[in-house]
Formats: C-alpha cells, sequence, structure tokens
C-alpha cells in the first residue's frame, strides 16, 4: 500500500497541488440494535475507502472513493485537483497551512479484550443481559431499544510534507433508550457506554449497573412534576456541566467558529467567565471515548487549556486555522471517515475541579435545581445555548428534594460562565457523540458539580 | 470510476441472492447502490473548495429460519461480494428467530414519480457550480455590508440504486438532487446576530442562487438589535425550517408504527380520534411529485405511496414498515427507509418520506396580518433534546422577530418557548398557502394561537 500512497502524492504534485494528504481506511464495523429483548439488527460491514485532499493555488479539492485500487485513487486525485482549481479562479486570499513536524509512526492498540475476537452471540447476550436488566427493574418499564457498535480497523495517513503515520482505530460505543408508562404519563430516558480502550468497557460498566441507572431514571420520572419557568439558581452535575461546556462554550472555541464571528472572535486572551473556570480539550487521556493519537491531519493530539481563570487563552485549531490566525495546530482535525474531510472537533471536553463538597454547593439554595443528566445540547453563534435535562431534582433550603422533569435551561453563555460561583472537587467524564456538518464525532465531557448563580428554566408550569 | 450501469448493478445482486439461498438462506435481499456528489463549499465569505464523493457498495439481508442478518461491503469483487453473504448468514444463525417475521416484499409494480430524475445534473461541471456558489456570495455581500456568510454551498448528487430479493423482485431506481444554502450572520459594533439560514433545494436542476444569497442577507440584517422579551402566551408563526426541526423529534416520531406498539408515543389507541385542529391535514407521501424523498420503492423493496396520517385533525393512520405492519395486520406504507449516497451500508429503519402538511388559504402577510401580539420564528435550537414519547418541547426560537398589531416589530433574542406538539397542533388558527420542502417536510408557515415562551 505504502508504494502506492507515495505514488499518488507524486500524481498530486504533477497536477500542481501545493499541498496534498491521502487517508485510507481498512475499518470493519459491528452494529447491533436490539428492541425489548430481540435483536432487530445484526450487521457487519467491510468499510474500505479513502480521502484524497489537495491545495491548489490556494484552494481546497477534496475526493473521495469507497475502493482502495490504484485506478481509483488515480481518479480521485485527478478530480480533487481539477475541482480546486476551478474553485481558486474565485478564491480571495489563498488557504495556507500551518508548518508542522513532520512525523513517521504506527501506532497499534492493545485492548485488553479486543471487539474482533468476541463472537457475535457473545455481543449479543451482553447487550440482551442489559436490556433485560431495564425491563426487570419495574413493571411499568414498557420499551427499551439498545444500539451497539464497534469499530476496529487501521488508518493510514500520507501527506507531501513527509508524514505517514498507520493508526489503528478502536471503538465501542452503546446506548440505552427506554421508556415507562403510568396512566397518562410516559417517561423517557437515555445513557451512552463509550470506550477506546476495548469491549473491557462492559466488565469496568457492567450491563446491570447501567441497566438500573436507566431504569431508576425514568420510574422517577413517572413520579416527577414538571418544573416552574423562570430564572432560578442551579447546582448542576458532571453531566449535564460537562456537556454545558460542550456544547454552550466548546464550540465557540472551535477555530473556525471562532473566526466566523462566534461571540468570542473578539475575546480572546480576555475575561470571559468567573475566576473558578477553568476548561481544558484533552486528546490524551487513555480509553476515553475522544482519545486517540494522531488527528486526522497527522498532528499529535494535546492536552489543551482553553480557559484559564475565567480568560480565553485557547482555541482548538487545525493546520488551517492556525495558520490564518499564527496559532498552534492542537491537533483537533477529525473526520468520521474517509467520506468526510477533518473538521475541528472536540475531544475530551471538562471543567477542571475546584475544592468544594456537594453539600457546600447546595448550602444557601432556598429554591434551586439540581441538574444530574442531560437528555441533549444546542448552542448558536451568539452564545446562546439550550441543555435538556433528563434527570433533575428541586433543590430545596439547602436539600436535594422531588424530581423533576423534561426541564430544560437556556441563557448565554457568557453571562452563565461569569455566574459560576462554586466549583465542586470531584470530577466525572462522560461519554457521547457530537454532531457537526453533518459528521459524528466520539467524545467525552465532563467536570465536577458546580454552582450557577442563576439560569433560565424552561418548563411546564 | 465505472459509470452507474444498471445491468451490472442487477447482476450482482442476482448473484449474492442466489449464493445466499445456495448457502442454506431461507430468504435473501440485497440492496446496492452507486452515487456522485460534487460540492462546492463556502467558508466566511470566500469560496474555499470543491468536494466530490463516489461511493458504492452492497448490503446484503439474509434470514435464517426467521432470524435476520445483514452484512456490507465498499468493494464489489466476487471474493468479497462472496464473503459479505457468509457474514450475513453468519450473523442470522447467530440470532434467535422471531415468530413475527413478515418475510420480504414481492411487489414488482412500481409508481412513476415525475421530477425526480434529470440527467442535466448528471452533466452539471465544477466550473458551473463554482458560479454558481459565486453568485449566491456576492449577492449577499453587496446586499450590505454587515452581513457575514459564514458558511455555505452549491450541490448537485445522482444516485442508483438496486433491489433484488429471492422474492423474484428486482428493481432499480435512479434519482438527482441539487440544492444550495447559505448560513450568515450580520455584525454591528458588538453584537453577532443569531445563526440565520436560507437555502433552495430540488430534485430537478432548478436552483435560484441569487434568490437564497439575497434572502439569507435579509435575513441576517433584520436580526440586528434584537430585544429580550417578557415572558407569556403568544401568537406564534412557525416557518418551514422551524416547523421541520421540531416535528421530527415529536410528531414524526410518535406516527411510526413502531413507536405506537411500543408505547413511546402519546398518540397510541388514538385513530379516528382528534388530534389537531381540523384546519390540519397531514400526508405522507413518498410519491410526491419532485419530493426530496420520493423513489420508487422504500429500503425493503416496497413501493413507495401516499398515507393519509391526519386528516382535518383526526388521526387516520401511523407509518408502517413490513414488521410493524404484521404486527397490526396492515399492509407496509413503504416507510422503511435507506437513505443517502452510502445507503447500502444502512440497515432499514422506519422513518417518513415526504411529511406533507396541506396548504391552506393565507398568505403569509395575511397570517402575520391577523396577529396582535405574536412572535414570527425561523428556526428553533435545541428540538433534539424534545421527549418523542410526550412530544414536550423547550427550544429557544432563533431567528425570530416579535409581532405588534399585524407587523413585524424588532428581532427577539433568547425565547425559550415550551409546550407539547399537541397542544402546538390543536390551536393552530392559519395556514399559509405556499409551501416549502426540507429534509422530510413540506410545509407552508404555520400559525398557531396561545404558545407560553419564557423570555
Amino acid at each position: 500500500m505504502r508504494g502506492e500512497f507515495y505514488k499518488i502524492i507524486e500524481d498530486g504534485k504533477n497536477l500542481g497541488a501545493e499541498y496534498i494528504e491521502v487517508r485510507a481506511e481498512k475499518v470493519f464495523r459491528t452494529s447491533l440494535t436490539t428492541k425489548d429483548g430481540k435483536v432487530e439488527t445484526a450487521r457487519q460491514g467491510i468499510d474500505y475507502g479513502a480521502a484524497v485532499r489537495v491545495l491548489v493555488n490556494g484552494a481546497w479539492g477534496f475526493s473521495t472513493t469507497s475502493s482502495l485500487n490504484l485506478k481509483d485513487l488515480s481518479e480521485a486525485t485527478r478530480k480533487a485537483c481539477s475541482t480546486a482549481r476551478s474553485a481558486a479562479s474565485k478564491l480571495k486570499s489563498p488557504i495556507k497551512l500551518a508548518e508542522v513536524k513532520t512525523v513517521e509512526d504506527k501506532v497499534l492498540v492493545k485492548p485488553k479484550r479486543n471487539p474482533r475476537e468476541i463472537s457475535i452471540e457473545e455481543k449479543m447476550n451482553t447487550i440482551l443481559s442489559l436490556d433485560k436488566t431495564v425491563f426487570d427493574y419495574d413493571p411499568r418499564v414498557r420499551s427499551c431499544t439498545i444500539d451497539y457498535l464497534d469499530i476496529s480497523g487501521t488508518c493510514y495517513f500520507i501527506n507531501s510534507d513527509g508524514t505517514y503515520i498507520e493508526q489503528d482505530k478502536l471503538y465501542v460505543w452503546s446506548r440505552i433508550l427506554a421508556t415507562a408508562k403510568e396512566g397518562d404519563v410516559l417517561a423517557y430516558g437515555r445513557e451512552e457506554i463509550g470506550s477506546t480502550a476495548g469491549f473491557e468497557v462492559f466488565d469496568e460498566q457492567p450491563p446491570e449497573e447501567i441497566g438500573s441507572l436507566v431504569a431508576k431514571r425514568i420510574i422517577d420520572q413517572l413520579m416527577a412534576k414538571t418544573p416552574k419557568g423562570g430564572r432560578f439558581p442551579a447546582v448542576i452535575g458532571p453531566n449535564v456541566i460537562g456537556v454545558f461546556i460542550h456544547e454552550a462554550f466548546g464550540h465557540l472555541a472551535e477555530a473556525d467558529l471562532t473566526i466566523s464571528g462566534s461571540v468570542l472572535a473578539d475575546k480572546f486572551g480576555k475575561k470571559i467567565a468567573s475566576d473558578k473556570v477553568n476548561v481544558y480539550d484533552d486528546g490524551t487521556i487513555e480509553g476515553a471515548f475522544g482519545s486517540f493519537k494522531y488527528d486526522d491531519e497527522g498532528i499529535p493530539a494535546q492536552k489543551t487549556l482553553l480557559i484559564k481563570e475565567g480568560n480565553i487563552v485557547g482555541l482548538m485549531t487545525n493546520r488551517e486555522t492556525a495558520g490564518k490566525l499564527g496559532l498552534p495546530p492542537t491537533g483537533n482535525a477529525r473526520a468520521e471517515s474517509f467520506r468526510h474531510r477533518p473538521i475541528i472537533r472536540m475531544r475530551n471536553t471538562y471543567l477542571a475541579p475546584g475544592d468544594y463538597s456537594l453539600e457546600e454547593l447546595l448550602e444557601g439554595i432556598k429554591f434551586g435545581y439540581y441538574l444530574k443528566s442531560f437528555r441533549g445540547g444546542q448552542a448558536n453563534l451568539d452564545g446562546t445555548f439550550q441543555v435538556g435535562i433528563q434527570e433533575a431534582y428541586e433543590i430545596v433550603n439547602g436539600e436535594i428534594d422531588k424530581p423533576i422533569r423534561n426541564l430544560s435551561i437556556s441563557g448565554n453563555t457568557l453571562e452563565t460562565l461569569l455566574k459560576v460561583d462554586a466549583v465542586g472537587k470531584d470530577f466525572e467524564l462522560w461519554p457521547g457523540r457530537c454532531g457537526k456538518d453533518g459528521q459524528t464525532a466520539f467524545i467525552c465531557d465532563g467536570g465536577p458539580h458546580t454552582r450557577v448563580k442563576e439560569v433560565i428554566v424552561g418548563g411546564r408550569a | 470510476m465505472e459509470e452507474l450501469n444498471s445491468e451490472k448493478i442487477l447482476e450482482i445482486g442476482k448473484k449474492a441472492v442466489e449464493k445466499a439461498i445456495k448457502l442454506g438462506a431461507t430468504e435473501a435481499v440485497v440492496f446496492l447502490s452507486e452515487g456522485y456528489l460534487n460540492s462546492v463549499e463556502i467558508q466566511r465569505a470566500q469560496i474555499v473548495g470543491c468536494i466530490s464523493r463516489w461511493e458504492h457498495g452492497i448490503g446484503v439481508r439474509v434470514v435464517y429460519d426467521k432470524a435476520v442478518g445483514f452484512a456490507y461491503a465498499t468493494i464489489l469483487d466476487e471474493k468479497t461480494v462472496d464473503e459479505t453473504v457468509e457474514k450475513a448468514l453468519k450473523f442470522a444463525k447467530a440470532n434467535k428467530p422471531d415468530e413475527n417475521w413478515p418475510g420480504f416484499s414481492s411487489s414488482t409494480e412500481f409508481p412513476e414519480i415525475r421530477n425526480t430524475y434529470d440527467k442535466k445534473i448528471e452533466d452539471v461541471q465544477p466550473e458551473e457550480l463554482v458560479s454558481y456558489a459565486s453568485i449566491m456570495l456576492e449577492t449577499a455581500l453587496s446586499h450590505d455590508k454587515r452581513v457575514l456568510p459564514i458558511g455555505g454551498g452549491v450541490q448537485t448528487s445522482h444516485i442508483c440504486q438496486a433491489i433484488v430479493n429471492s422474492n423474484g423482485v428486482e428493481a432499480i431506481d435512479k434519482g438527482t438532487g441539487a440544492g444550495c444554502y447559505l448560513v450568515t450572520l450580520a455584525r454591528e459594533a458588538a453584537e453577532v446576530t443569531p445563526v440565520c439560514f436560507e437555502y433552495n433545494v430540488e430534485r430537478v436542476w432548478r436552483i435560484n442562487p441569487e434568490w437564497v444569497g439575497r434572502e439569507a442577507a435579509k435575513m441576517a440584517i433584520s436580526s440586528l438589535k434584537a430585544k429580550k422579551i417578557k415572558s407569556g402566551k403568544f401568537s406564534l408563526i412557525l416557518n418551514e425550517t422551524a416547523l421541520s426541526s421540531l416535528l421530527y423529534y415529536t410528531l414524526i416520531s410518535a406516527v411510526k408504527a413502531d413507536a405506537v406498539q411500543r408505547e413511546q408515543s402519546a398518540l397510541k389507541g388514538k385513530i379516528g380520534q382528534k388530534v389537531a385542529s381540523e384546519l390540519l391535514t397531514v400526508y405522507d407521501d413518498g410519491t410526491l411529485e419532485g419530493g426530496l424523498n420520493s423513489a420508487k420503492f422504500d429500503g425493503e423493496g416496497t413501493p413507495m405511496q401516499k398515507t393519509l396520517i391526519i386528516e382535518e385533525g383526526v388521526l387516520r393512520s401511523f407509518l408502517y414498515d413490513r414488521y410493524t405492519a404484521k404486527k397490526d395486520n396492515v399492509e407496509s406504507t413503504g416507510n422503511s427507509a435507506r437513505e443517502g449516497l452510502d445507503a447500502y451500508m444502512k440497515t432499514p429503519t422506519l422513518e417518513a418520506t415526504n411529511f406533507v402538511f396541506s396548504p391552506g388559504t393565507k398568505s403569509n402577510d395575511e397570517l402575520i396580518e391577523e396577529i396582535k401580539n405574536g412572535i414570527l420564528v425561523f428556526g428553533v435550537q435545541g428540538a433534539h433534546s424534545s421527549n418523542p414519547a410526550t412530544g414536550e418541547f423547550s427550544v429557544v426560537a432563533t431567528p425570530a422577530w416579535k409581532i405588534e398589531n399585524g407587523q413585524i416589530a424588532y428581532p427577539v433574542k433568547g425565547a425559550m418557548i415550551t409546550g407539547t406538539i399537541y397542544e402546538v397542533l390543536q390551536n393552530i388558527s392559519g395556514i399559509g398557502r405556499t409551501p416549502r420542502k426540507i429534509e422530510k417536510v413540506v410545509t407552508p408557515w404555520i400559525r398557531v394561537e396561545n404558545v407560553k415562551v419564557v423570555g
């Protein structure tokens, strides 16, 4: 293969490319979907393909092919170069990439339990036992849908700067969705598992534990009331603070979005959050769902400090935005597969712990909300965010009180970050998936329990 | 790369089906697709590059003693196809038989659908796409210098899909698509508007980049100087973008038979009952002329059809694939989807096709003029955090404008709208007469009364 890749690099140069890279993948995917104790889908894929990306006269050309033979790769290269040349005819400021060190490396994964070596029967049994735990928890559980996915294989990266990387890819992921019903009340809850370590993630988080967690969540919701709308103090748990940091702040600090006019555009180096706030995006946490050794531009992953004591000190970059802004490339360029181009994505993003206990955080709140687990979240470049909460409680006189369902918080990110007045000393990281420009990235987010003075609570009074 | 060749695709499919049966499969279905996508990309006010994708692959679904297995591959040589068939069979054998297994389709008659394939799209050259993108971009930039087009693109695609099964079904469908879109915001002093979005997407080569550029720019400028509003109950107008986001995670989810049968739908047991205003009639129409999701057959080889979902406010039917249809003793409504350029790698899932809100009688201006105190909503943020089981949602309206005494007064920021989709549907007070298609939804503007807004 390597010889063929070099030939493609030469082809690209001869066609006028000032930069060319080839990403090729030989990947296997196994997925399962179970519904109420039955396996609805058992799927395996042999996913081979490649992408050629070039810069010609400062414009990008990107061409993909679901094939690895030399003839198809050459055709993709020709297309990438010719379409880039067309685009360059209307280009105003040519794209220049940040200079980086070249790398030659081979990255092997060494899982304790390699999903490729585990029988489909064992995978089915693991997922079905999770399903059973959910149903056994309470007769009011009405449905349970579980998705399972593992991805394994090798990715090849080669570019005209002289970098050559062969990197193993390994992901194990599962999502549980369950509903419960009592009278007219329908409750709905979800949870995800994700790891880059191996199938051993199911030993560390046994199916029984996760199943009970989801089941308890939906059964509690049956008794829950809906929240009052308005502005309230809140204690935000690790799962929700993680998604808040990811959605409300993280996306704005992705350099492509920052320079596209996000509210952080003119704030670099300035104070945007309370002194208690320190935020990292870290691609080096072993086994975490958002970790990898090299990104899809061949840049080593790293631990990037984004907010230091309330000041924004870092942005997540790729080679293009790093070149444009004069910042270091941070290893945040990721592509879902050969079908997609690398774009700036988060890895494991979190709020760093402080020194409060949960009791201290709750103390003094006469009435507010404790937000424990999120359902989904979204943010806009202007800094407004919305996070839906699937597990929440009232806080009454400093104590966690009755469960609340269908709560959702919103507000302005920067205003809310300034209202963080105490940060807990605990810490949790949660796996998830993040969508951007039609691509899904595997990520983690998290942090400690955190108190905000005020957040807008939407809900049905 | 080889050109789309119907005969060759069918031949690979037939061979794979034969192989599966020979190896002992009870039934087999093979889905093949080959597709091309070309696009020009706009980022931060300039054309930055082009994308071209070519995909082909095979998806094999086999049944062994009422248990199903699936495998796919991107390589179509004989060895890989054989391996794929063997894998699918191995997975089927590992799976437990399902007594409710309905078997594969045996339909051989498929509808002819107008305006879903345009040969011209296959021949559009990159230079022409670049010039369309340039027209869209320059129109937006020259409209007002406060406008920043942060992203956008012009795109064409053509795809050929084939299905072959052991019941003798052999069908092939070719489709094309073209679209352009622009994402804008406006900046003035320290203010940044929310992200605005305009688009034009068709199945034939008839898109208008100039209109998209102008409208996206106008929308961003009109979002400047946004104010917060006080909480309360308001009349709301939802345009097609806002409504499609909201519907996908609520009503569309609730009318899928799978959700109904598994008690994940508030509409269970409500067939024949009034669930919406009598102004509202809804179809799911996979045969819609020029529909973005129209095709001859669905992912299981069932002919696409037009299904009445809500008739003047009364719930009439759910959406079915073969499995859920058998459970309810009805026929599949052709809603088993396998979508996209990489359709071959997907297992069929129950989905809406073109979810059509029938047009009403009012012009958009009339809908606005009749409102005393309301909000015009062109997008919602956070719809995916809705509760699909209950239809409850709580989303930020953005971009949005306050309507006072029949006129658009000023842009609104940070307004959160909450309620259930069923309250929204019951409280419809007016439906526009000009539908637009976006993703799975085709709808005109809809006006709703008495919606709770937290400012």
